[in-house]
């Protein structure tokens, strides 16, 4: 039996020991353990070193609340750092380690800092590290990370899988103690679906420690009984390891389950923590009261202890933090504490009890028990790392006093958790009766019961639950069959506040922060009244624990020296989440290669049977180039596939343009209505190019449509665009003109496309198109567009367009067909060297021929910046028409497309490079433009570029100056046609 | 956030796209320029209750106008844009 | 002259291995593809939902669904899109979009969808729970039975979801998703049902 474990009692289970180690010791504990009840039940104290001045701290409390005990779980890819070890759960072989010390937690060099204390008071960065900047980063900031701060992440990525999951219910209730049961009860009989959340990993909160007796029977009986209850219902769910970290719109709330924290390592397919957005009509807010510290001098001794962990020690886990015990109390609760300690049998050495009077029953308890009770303060601490030694007590009246124990229980009263209920901007109230803010209202569809809405008593618990758990369930549209409320007693109430004691030595308000009250009153001094002020100048409650058990002692503290009241000081506002939340839960699956979507072509797999290089663009996979055996660069092939395809044939997959069918009567009116151009009187089986400006005159999107009948247009869009498109059209059909006869879908995935381009596509398209069709110039002009059979039956559309300046057609097949298109596209063209080419030679060919994309349709560009001005239609109102008439997008010195070609031909040219005059300086009063789009040209035989350079149509011819400061490249480089490549278009019309 | 789409049913935020202010109105061709201007620049920022459009593009791919306090994110109207459907509608 | 060859492929030709997935025992979860499929999409035209109406009746027996539904006709399931639109899937060609067109002249726009789309279809006891990680929608049988149909997002990808006829006592929820997203998709949805077993069926034709 280790040294504190109580020989009786408790909630573990004593046939299941577990070994552990801390800091490299080894301990053994049981299951039911947490890993602090496990350190108090071996005797361990010290637990940790402070943020700040390095001090010795020990445990706390009991639960998530905890400043103190933050501990390194786990090790490698699964070491978590600041993970309180009182909701650690002790597992087989856990291993931790105390955080912020240097090189031991017994030996800790950094705590010298408590020598310079008088220097880190509140703003100590601020005042000191302000001057020079750059001894910020380089001196300063190192140097107080080292010496400041928490636990170390683990630095490499975590092995384990997080998942995200939607629940949608009646009622949400947060807490699982005798309000939340209660709740549950009423609202659960009553046929509602109920998800109760609870953080602990055994359901019944106070109710573990504190007992009592509901309907006649002991708590614990009670407790099985409701838990076998509502065990029974098939739409209540109790969720153990659940926190409701956070309320949102609409009913929404945030839970982290820790599927698997409390074993090793998941499961193999197991997640390790599961992230809820929980869907409730209504939420009970059960969350229960936190008890609060008082603050003097010395109070951050290891083996100082909230009252009601205390009891939680002993009575749940059968773990004494102390042998000897004393309590500090300002409140009839805190000797609960005693009672349980006494039932123990451990010794009580006194009790401090700061009200005036204390009730008959406790008096008679102290003869009992032979201990003194004083009425006076705790005014010191004799103790250091190994824990309270020896109390001071400051008795009313004056005279002092000094109390001989190993651990001090404080009660300073209790806080309602008010988190929940404030979150949207919700500012609690004061309630003198209990000396406690409590809720204000609540969010919508939310209400507080019981300790969290400052009822205190048993009685008054279940009471305040199961109300709220019946209005909820009839709020949510079920009726009646809650029977009847669970009935205890309520406990006597009697308070008198206490927040600080004045007295010689650092008295800590934050603990995991180090904000002692000097520093409050400091900051009041300086100028910091305000709360928020107070906050942000001392860091009083901004670290993990969220200022729990410091808060309101702050600003009680605040209101003293300021002369106010508590409420006139106010809190500052409350956000979520509730408590730290791993980032990985919030991304769930979508890591590395699932981080998003993946979108692939119809021909992916036969692509990559073929050795493709795949390029990510927006959610798609694409080819981007088909490398060979013995190419040593990307160069090499990208520059294969251009001369394969102006010299012969080749083919790409351009499924990945947006596809839509724009049917309807109006179809031809509404494209004339979102393209600058005109559409209605394009003749059936014909395509035409189209462009599209948003309503502020800049250019949208472009793309080719087809007139297939009458009353069916096919849209094609960018690539980039797709969905955007889709959504802009859907406004015009269903917002901007409603009285259109016009239907949309998407086709996207219905077709796969590929393009065939090349002086020997028409060859290649006569092996595969049916002998009937007629792909002659006459029977099939550029720009014509019509169905057509392929041999073997297989229909498919056919579009002669070209992107790339060769004689070429767009052929479409339905998806499934795609990567038999493929295959037979190769077996068709293989008799003229047919050569497959990706996003590159796309690339390459498209700006040898001067075509414009995504670097040039830049959310800057107009259509006449583009040269496409000659589009637009005089005729007819269109969107953005009469924005891109504005002066500014008129002007003559506007940043036009113009070719670009180094004057040294040997140079390569990057996108990005400055346009500036020819001997001018870099600057920005002479930067006339920029490079958009770059490739090496296997046509010319030299590097080309496309540019947006000012009345750049004026300066064909030019030389200017090529400023590339972020890559170090100065050129120059001329101004030329941005068609290189057959500019009076014969080969594609041949 | 959840907008119930008059189709669909209620629905969370992530099924939808904001597009803005639902109070502008496209001007006739003939408007001028002025009007135009207004149209494509002019927007409330109301601190309070607004009417906005909203596409359900993760689901029905209706437009929305939604009327939403921007203030509280209360919802107090959901109601689809003339042309969802193939309700006739006047010009 | 050469041979070509017009093998169909679904885009879960590669991804969709028969067998056990996931935790061994007995799986919470089965899936398939369901292979073979004519779907039209059917949007009414400007004011002529109610004709749309009418031919839908007439061609396919039951009235097309108003609401977010699926009506299982006698050789077709008409599946709600949206607002004024519904899908009709069927098989064997009867009611593909040559077949349809007539009937829908001047009420309503129909585009073909067949190879758009991938149809998934998910059942098991761990089905519902298994979909909460993918679906923000309530699925339970009180709200979403037998018949219901949504226009819906999994993993920011939209679907098409309805539930099917039990199978065994078991909900049956069928999936539409686009052809480009389906691998993806799979693989999410093998992910999230790991835990749970998963038994993947050969793919099926649909019945």
């Amino acid at each position: 039996m280790t040294s504190h474990r109580l020989s009786s009692g408790g909630l573990i289970d004593r046939s299941a020991p577990l070994n552990f180690r801390f800091d490299g010791k080894s301990y053994s504990g049981f299951k039911g353990d947490t890993l602090a009840s496990a350190l108090v039940a071996n005797g361990v104290k010290l637990v940790g070193r402070s943020f700040k001045y390095h001090r010795p701290r020990g445990i706390l409390t009991a639960g998530s609340e905890e400043p103190n005990a933050l501990i390194e779980l786990r090790s490698g890819a699964r070491r978590e750092p600041n993970t309180k070890a009182t909701t650690a759960e002790l597992y087989e072989g856990l291993e931790a380690a105390s955080q912020n010390r240097w090189p031991s937690l017994n030996f800790d060099v950094m705590s010298v800092n408590q020598l310079f204390a008088p220097i880190f008071v509140a703003g100590f960065y601020y005042k000191t590290f302000m001057w020079p900047a750059k001894f910020w980063e380089a001196i300063y900031e190192p140097a107080i990370r080292r010496a400041a701060g928490l636990g170390r992440a683990a630095g490499i990525a975590d092995p384990d899988y997080y998942d995200k999951a939607w629940a949608h219910y009646d009622v949400l209730i947060a807490g699982s103690g005798p309000t939340g049961l209660a709740a549950a009860l009423a609202a659960g009989r009553t046929g509602a679906r109920v998800i109760l959340c609870e953080e602990d990993f055994t359901p019944g909160g106070r109710l573990i420690a504190d007992g009592g007796t509901i309907d006649g029977m002991p708590a614990a009986e009670w407790l099985s009984r409701t838990l076998a209850e509502l065990g029974s219902l098939p739409d209540v769910r109790i969720m153990t390891r659940t926190t409701l970290f956070g309320v949102y719109d609409g009913g929404t709330y945030g839970a982290i389950e820790r599927v698997n924290d409390h074993v090793p390592s998941p499961p193999e397919h197991q997640v390790r923590q599961r992230l809820w957005r929980i869907v409730a009509k209504r939420c009970v807010v059960a969350a229960g009261a936190l008890e609060r510290p008082i603050v003097f001098a010395g109070n951050d001794a290891p083996g100082v202890m909230m009252a009601s962990a205390m009891r939680s020690y002993i009575a749940r886990y059968a773990a004494a933090p102390a042998k000897r015990m004393a309590l500090f109390t300002n409140n009839e609760d805190g000797w609960r504490t005693v009672e349980t300690a006494l039932g123990a049998g451990l010794q009580v050495a006194a009790v401090i009890d700061a009200r005036a009077e204390i009730s008959p029953a406790h008096r008679s308890l102290a003869s009992k028990g032979g201990f003194p009770v004083l009425h006076g303060s705790v005014s010191g601490i004799d103790g250091g790392k190994n824990g309270v030694r020896k109390i001071s007590v400051s008795l009313t009246g004056g005279a002092r006093a000094e109390v001989e124990a190993d651990g001090l229980a404080v009660s300073g009263g209790w806080n309602p958790t008010v988190g929940l209920t404030s979150y949207h901007r919700g500012r609690p109230k004061w309630r003198d009766d209990i000396a406690a803010f409590v809720p204000d209202g609540a969010p919508p569809g939310m209400v507080a019961a019981g300790a969290a809405n400052g009822a205190f008593g048993l009685g008054a618990c279940l009471r305040e639950g199961f109300a709220a758990g019946v209005t909820a369930a009839r709020d949510a549209g079920h009726g009646n069959g809650s029977g009847s409320t669970p009935v205890a007693d309520d406990e006597a109430f009697s308070l008198t506040p206490l927040w600080h004691v004045a007295g010689k030595g650092k008295a800590f308000v934050d603990q995991q922060h180090d904000v002692t009250a000097s520093d409050i009153e400091l900051a009041q001094r300086e100028g910091f009244e305000s709360v928020e002020h107070l906050k942000r100048y001392t860091t009083l409650g901004m670290a993990t624990d969220q200022g729990k058990t410091s808060n309101v002692a702050g600003l009680a503290i605040m209101a003293a020296v300021t002369g106010k009241s508590i409420p006139e000081t106010g809190t500052t506002i409350y956000r979520p989440p509730y408590v730290p939340v791993a980032i990985g839960a919030f991304a769930g699956h979508h890591r590395d290669e699932t981080f998003h979507a993946t979108r692939l072509t119809p021909s992916h797999h036969w692509a990559a049977e073929q050795g493709a290089i795949f390029v990510d663009t927006g959610l798609w996979k694409r080819a981007q180039w088909y490398p060979r055996a013995g190419e040593k660069d990307w160069l090499e092939s990208v520059t294969r596939e251009v001369k394969a395809v102006r010299g012969g044939v080749g083919f790409c997959d351009v499924s990945t343009l947006g596809k839509i069918d724009v049917h309807g009567a109006d179809a031809g009116a509404f494209l004339d209505r979102v393209y600058i151009n005109t559409f209605s009187n394009l003749a059936v089986g014909k395509a035409r190019y189209g462009l599209m400006l948003r309503e502020d005159g800049i250019v949208y999107d472009d793309g080719t449509t087809s007139r297939l009948a009458e009353d069916h247009y096919f849209l094609t869009t960018t690539t980039a665009k797709a969905g955007l498109v889709m959504q802009h059209l859907e406004f015009c059909r269903q917002v901007l003109f409603p009285e259109l006869d016009v239907q949309l879908t998407s086709v996207s995935d219905q077709w796969a496309q590929f393009s065939i381009a090349g002086p020997k596509t028409r060859d290649l398209l006569k092996e595969i198109v049916d002998p009937s069709e007629d792909l002659s110039n006459e029977g099939f002009p550029f720009m014509g567009a019509r169905e057509v059979a392929l041999r073997g039956g297989v229909k498919a559309r056919l579009f002669r367009i070209s992107f790339s300046g060769e004689m070429a057609f767009e052929i479409s097949v339905p998806a499934r067909y795609g990567e038999a298109m493929a295959r037979n596209l190769m077996i068709a063209g293989h008799p003229f060297g047919v050569t497959p080419y990706g996003t590159e030679a796309l690339g390459v060919m498209r700006i040898e021929k001067g075509h414009v994309a995504g670097p040039e349709l830049s959310g800057t560009t107009t259509a006449a910046d583009l040269g496409l001005g000659k589009m637009m239609s005089t005729k007819k109102d269109f969107i953005g028409r009469v924005m891109a008439g504005r002066e500014a997008l008129i002007a003559a010195d506007r940043q036009v497309v113009v070719g670009i070609k180094p004057t040294d031909k040997a140079r390569r040219l990057r996108s990005g490079a400055h346009i500036i005059p020819k001997g001018q300086t870099p600057g920005p009063d002479n930067d006339q433009g920029y490079v958009t789009s770059v490739c090496f040209s296997p046509t010319s035989d030299h590097w080309i570029g496309l540019a947006l350079v000012e009345r750049g149509r004026e300066r064909i011819g030019e030389i200017v100056h090529a400023h590339d400061p972020l890559r170090g490249e100065d050129y120059d480089v001329e101004i030329c046609n941005p068609v290189f490549y057959d500019p009076d278009g014969g080969r594609q019309r041949g | 956030m959840r907008i119930i789409c008059p189709f669909c049913g209620e629905r969370e935020l992530g099924e939808f796209t904001y597009l803005g202010d639902a109070k502008p109105v496209r001007p006739a061709a003939d408007a001028g320029e002025d009007a135009v201007y207004d149209y494509v620049y002019l927007r409330d920022n109301i601190a309070g209750v607004m009417d906005e459009n909203w596409y359900h593009g993760g689901g029905c791919r209706a437009w929305l106008k939604v009327t939403r306090n921007t203030l509280t994110h209360e919802i107090s109207g959901v109601e689809a844009a003339a042309g969802a459907g193939a309700r006739q509608v006047a010009k | 002259m050469a041979e070509f060859s017009w093998e169909t492929r679904s885009p879960l030709d590669r991804a969709l291995v028969a067998g056990p997935n996931g935790a061994s025992g007995d799986a919470g979860v089965s899936l398939t593809e369901i292979r073979n499929f004519d779907l039209v999409q059917v949007m009414a035209r400007r004011g002529k939902a109610a004709e749309m109406a009418e031919a839908a009746k007439a061609r396919f027996g039951v009235a097309a669904p108003e609401t977010p539904n699926a009506v299982g006709a006698a050789d077709a399931t008409l599946i709600w899109s949206g607002p004024d639109q519904f899908l009709a899937l069927s098989t064997g060609g009867k009611h593909s979009i040559e077949a349809l067109a007539p009937g829908f002249t001047g009420s309503a726009s129909l585009s073909d969808q067949s190879h758009a789309r991938v149809l998934i279809s998910i059942s098991g006891a761990k089905a519902r729970t298994m979909l909460a990680k993918l679906s923000s929608i309530d699925l339970h049988p009180d709200v979403f039975g037998v018949g219901a149909a949504a226009a819906t997002s999994m993993d920011h990808t939209s679907v098409t979801l309805w539930r099917g006829a039990d199978r065994d006592g078991q909900a049956v929820f069928n999936l539409l998703v686009f052809a480009t997203f389906a691998e993806s998709l799979w693989h999410t949805i093998l992910d999230s049902a790991a835990e749970y077993g998963v038994e993947i069926g050969h793919p099926e034709e649909l019945a």
